[in-house]
């Protein structure tokens, strides 16, 4: 059952699980953020991630042409009326920018005009974001079919990147690079500026930061817009990694309620750990334990919630 | 009387079902105290709510220098430069001492020089500027306080608002709390005093207004009522 591996496959392994942790990251932090600062139950958080693939792979095949959306099935005839030009050049990671914009778009209507009508009820919050899961997989079958996608990996990332004498897939160390990057800016966001003191205080007390003149409901827009778009994000970089394909949004939620609980909910640096810590369990134990693999993910899970409630590195919650 | 720093008109207000302010008319007048007294439950932190925007007012008006905001949020009363110390502290937890102060922080609404910023509440407050990057969470009571009462000034606000700010504190404290409310007073500043304690409020203010189970039960100049005091127990309870 237990299938012995060597330094060569290990080293590949490693270098996966990090590149993966590094996606799961951008999926789990906003998921952390949204659940952490507003307690909304975010179901359709897999939804953005697949939603920006989606959005990513269909760009990057020529990059954003009008032509392109009056293709696009049902809903291109309504770009008739455009001339044929190119509206972005087929560059990966500015796409993946992209994605995340339109995807944060979205993610803002939600919040503003369905979420917030159900302020600080949880069920109601979980039911509405699992049915809108449920109305973006359906839209994205229709749209974009049920053939999976897998565009190529950009072109400036192909080959290997050496590190003393080991060689490195130059694309998921890239991942890595950019999870970290991210990870830090949010931290210095949220803890550190102004508009992050603000958001804590529109958590700590919602009435007396409005009194502060704080927009308390303008920032949560953001925040919930920002978890998105990140998804989104991730969700791009992830594409020639992952694929797309229906779904992908179902797969993609489990791992990003399971770091959270890991990591501890509404904490960056348990989202960062957790990340890592799954993309590790979840490459070793499939190329080890591929029997078992499903199992050695969640038994982290379980042992973290009997034993330590708020997650490793989870303040608890008052 | 001077020009109204702001005005409750006839305010009715209710919890759901439950009518807590009836008929309520009081006003501030430009630069000067009103103190604001009645018992447990009278409706003082409800007058607060209604002006603040966090309760809406069913019936009556709510003015700011002449200006009606009774159907305005809470943050576009607060950009009109009204300012609240709530009841019980309510400052920001999580947040260091210096996180508190800056998130309120706003220009005068009359574009005129911001008198309050950072260095000036630190000055004022020298115990706030020694636990700046504390979390606000570890101060003492009486510290609490003064990071309440500098919030609030950080909005460089024209009407101050401040409920029960002795409430829960040493007498001592309580003595340095009266003595910033003299200094901010002296300043120029509107302010309302909510106060149980008539003791406290008298001397300073220039008007009294006494609630009564969410009534005005008296409205007169403080100097009326310094002497004749007795005659007010049946409004305020034993003291
Ligand atoms: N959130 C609320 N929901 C329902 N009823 C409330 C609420 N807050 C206050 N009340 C009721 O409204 C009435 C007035 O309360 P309010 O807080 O204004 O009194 P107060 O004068 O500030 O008293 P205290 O001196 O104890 O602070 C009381 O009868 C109180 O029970
Ligand atoms: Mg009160």
């Amino acid at each position: 059952m237990l299938r012995y591996i060597g330094f060569e496959e290990a080293r590949l392994l490693a270098i996966s699980s990090f590149a993966y942790g590094g996606l799961l990251f951008l999926l789990s932090s906003g998921f952390s953020l949204i659940f952490g600062l507003m307690r909304i139950p975010n179901l359709m958080h897999g939804s953005f991630f697949m939603l920006g693939a989606y959005f990513g792979v269909s760009m990057l095949e020529k990059g954003l042409t009008t032509d392109a959306l009056k293709a696009i099935p049902k809903i291109g005839g309504a770009f008739n009326f455009l001339p044929s030009f190119t509206i972005l050049p087929p560059n990966f990671f500015l796409i993946a920018i992209i994605s995340g914009l339109l995807v944060a778009g979205i993610g803002a209507l939600v919040e503003r005009y369905l979420l917030r009508r159900l302020n600080g009820q949880e069920l109601p919050q979980v039911l509405l974001t699992l049915g809108l899961s449920f109305v973006i997989a359906d839209l994205c079958l229709m749209i974009w079919t049920g053939d999976p996608w897998q565009p190529a990996t950009p072109a400036e990332l192909r080959g290997v990147v050496q590190f003393g004498t080991l060689f490195f897939p130059l694309y998921r160390v890239a991942i890595i690079g950019i999870a970290v990057v991210i990870a830090v800016a949010l931290w210095l966001m949220v803890d550190w500026t102004r508009l992050g003191a603000m958001i804590r205080a529109g958590v700590d007390d919602p009435q007396i930061a409005r009194v502060c003149g704080i927009k308390v409901s303008q920032l949560f827009t953001l925040v919930f817009a920002l978890g998105a778009g990140l998804a989104a994000f991730g969700g791009v970089v992830g594409a020639p990694y992952l694929s797309v394909y229906p779904g992908l949004d179902a797969d993609m939620l489990p791992l990003a309620l399971i770091v959270v609980i890991l990591g501890g909910t509404g904490s960056l640096l348990g989202a960062l750990v957790g990340s890592f810590l799954i993309g590790l369990l979840y490459n070793f134990g499939q190329a080890m334990v591929p029997d078992l693999s499903y199992v050695i993910l969640f038994l982290p899970m379980l042992l973290v919630l009997v034993l330590r409630p708020q997650g490793l590195f989870g303040r608890s919650i008052p | 009387m001077a020009n109204s720093a702001l005005s409750l008109i006839d305010v009715d207000a209710f919890y759901g079902d439950s009518h807590v302010l009836e008929k309520v008319s009081l006003t501030c007048g430009e630069g000067c105290l009103l103190g604001l007294l009645g018992r447990n439950g009278a409706g003082k932190s409800t007058c607060m709510n209604v002006t603040v925007g966090l309760l809406p007012a069913r019936r009556g008006k709510v003015t700011v220098f002449g200006e009606d905001v009774t159907k305005l949020a809470p943050e576009a009363i607060s950009a009109r430069g009204v300012a609240l110390v709530p009841q019980g502290r309510r400052i920001f937890k999580s947040l260091t001492v210096r996180e508190n102060l800056i998130v309120a922080a706003r220009k005068p609404t009359n574009g005129g020089k911001a008198a309050w910023n950072l260095d000036t509440v630190f000055a004022m407050f020298p115990r706030l500027g020694e636990r700046r990057s504390q979390m606000s969470a570890h101060l003492s009571g009486g510290e609490q306080q003064m990071l309440a009462i500098g919030r609030a000034l950080m909005a460089n606000p024209r009407v101050l608002l401040m409920d029960e700010p002795s409430e829960g504190l040493a007498p001592q404290i309580v003595a340095e709390v009266m003595a910033t409310i003299r200094h901010l007073k002296a300043s120029g500043l509107s302010i309302v005093l909510v106060e149980q304690n008539p003791k406290l409020v008298f001397d300073i203010a220039d008007d009294i207004v006494i609630l009564n189970s969410g009534q005005v039960a008296v409205t007169a100049p403080a100097a009326d009522l310094r002497d004749g005091t007795a005659d007010l127990r049946q409004h305020l309870g034993v003291f």
